[in-house]
């Protein structure tokens, strides 16, 4: 099977291992207060997460492209977008290399 | 023994919740789905159906990449809703079928699908955002779910989503009860959430799906699902969930009802088909 369809990456068991930590982070956004605890202190919160230094800047720059890019799941991705005040469609035209 | 009345095909999709919390019934956008699913919720209420069987998928809300089940059914009494990361809505948790749900484990073992077999399993949108278009949110009648992995690669072929609808059946015709079940088929249809072509839809096809889903249903367990990335995006892969609701229900079908609407990025589809 092909790597992209449709335009867009295949989350595959390979994208997962690469991006475990920053799509763990995200999953812990499922959880209120860890959502408050990363709008409180957003560095002290990724690095608590054990995000590397790439990873940091993907989330610090909103640089959702570059998340799914990085090999993130979209789905990961938008729980990000979530708690950052991002909806999908800015997430989405964004990995599309379009802006609104 | 207990039988299979009927079958229910149905995207699921967060903003569906969003708008239905909201009331936004009657808004122009949403006005056609909500309304489109009002005689399928008639027909539901005429059958009296004692226990619904969803065929859905998790979107990384229940489960985490550390462990990520291919099929995974909930067994419990209880299935709480799962938060998905901006706060739970206001419904309560879903009652389950912990007797018929491990009858369906025991089964679907025997015909060599192995669940992952989960007694406290909470339930996002691909159970709860239509399912208050089509019953009471006092959730009278218990859901048995039935996870299957549609977000990271390798996941089931179209075909082994076929020959899970059939163990189902199999299942449901073993179970020593007089119960009547209705069998869900999740998800989709055609979208596009990431990518050069996000926000992209395909109408023709997933019209084309529908109609071939309720007449000759087999051939769609054919297609490979680098098809159906090609026809209806990445994450429109979900509609394989569709071909298990409807080899559940055998080879002759009655259609009750069927709809469709597409005011944004993905195509909602609708179709209830008694067996």
């Amino acid at each position: 099977m092909d790597d992209v369809i449709s335009g867009a990456y295949l989350f595959t068991g390979e994208r997962s291992a690469r991006s475990y930590r920053l799509n763990k982070m995200a999953k812990s956004f499922t959880d209120a207060a860890n959502r408050e605890r990363f709008k409180a202190d957003e560095e002290s919160y990724m690095e608590t997460s054990g995000l590397s230094a790439d990873e940091k800047n993907l989330v610090r720059r909103r640089d959702w492209k570059g998340m799914m890019d990085y090999g993130a799941s979209i789905y990961l991705v938008i729980k990000i977008g979530g708690v950052t005040g991002h909806p999908l469609p800015v997430i989405g035209n964004h990995t599309a290399g379009r802006s609104i | 023994m207990a039988t299979i009345i009927g079958g229910i095909g149905s995207s699921h999709a967060p903003t569906i919740g969003v708008a239905y919390d909201r009331g936004q019934q009657n808004d122009p956008n949403w006005a056609p789905l909500f309304t489109g699913y009002e005689p399928a919720r008639a027909w539901l209420d005429a059958i009296e159906p004692d226990i619904f069987l969803v065929v859905y998928n998790d979107h990384a809300n229940n489960f985490f990449f550390d462990a990520w089940p291919t099929f995974a059914l909930g067994v419990g009494a209880v299935h709480k809703q799962a938060d998905e990361g901006w706060g739970k809505r206001p419904l309560p948790d879903l009652p389950g079928d912990p007797e018929f749900a491990m009858h369906l484990a025991r089964s679907l073992v025997d015909d060599e699908f192995d669940p992952t077999i989960c007694q406290d399993m909470a339930v996002d949108h691909g159970v709860l955002s239509f399912l208050p278009l089509l019953t009471d949110t006092d959730w009278k009648i218990p859901v048995v779910p039935l996870a299957v992995n549609v977000i990271q690669h390798p996941i089931p072929s179209a075909k082994r989503l076929w020959k899970l609808g059939k163990a189902i059946r199999h299942a449901v015709e073993t179970f020593p009860s007089d119960k009547k079940i209705v069998v869900f088929g999740t998800g989709g249809l055609t979208h596009q959430l990431h990518g050069t072509q996000f926000g992209q839809k395909n109408e023709a096809w997933d019209n084309e799906f529908m109609d071939r889903l309720e007449s000759d249903p087999e051939p769609l367990s054919n297609l490979s699902l680098q098809e159906y990335m090609e026809r209806g995006g990445t994450e429109g892969v979900e509609m394989i969930m569709w071909l298990a609701m409807r080899a559940a229900l055998g080879p002759t079908v009655k259609r009750i009802h069927r709809n469709y609407t597409a005011p944004f990025t993905t195509g909602y589809g609708l179709l209830a088909l008694a067996s």
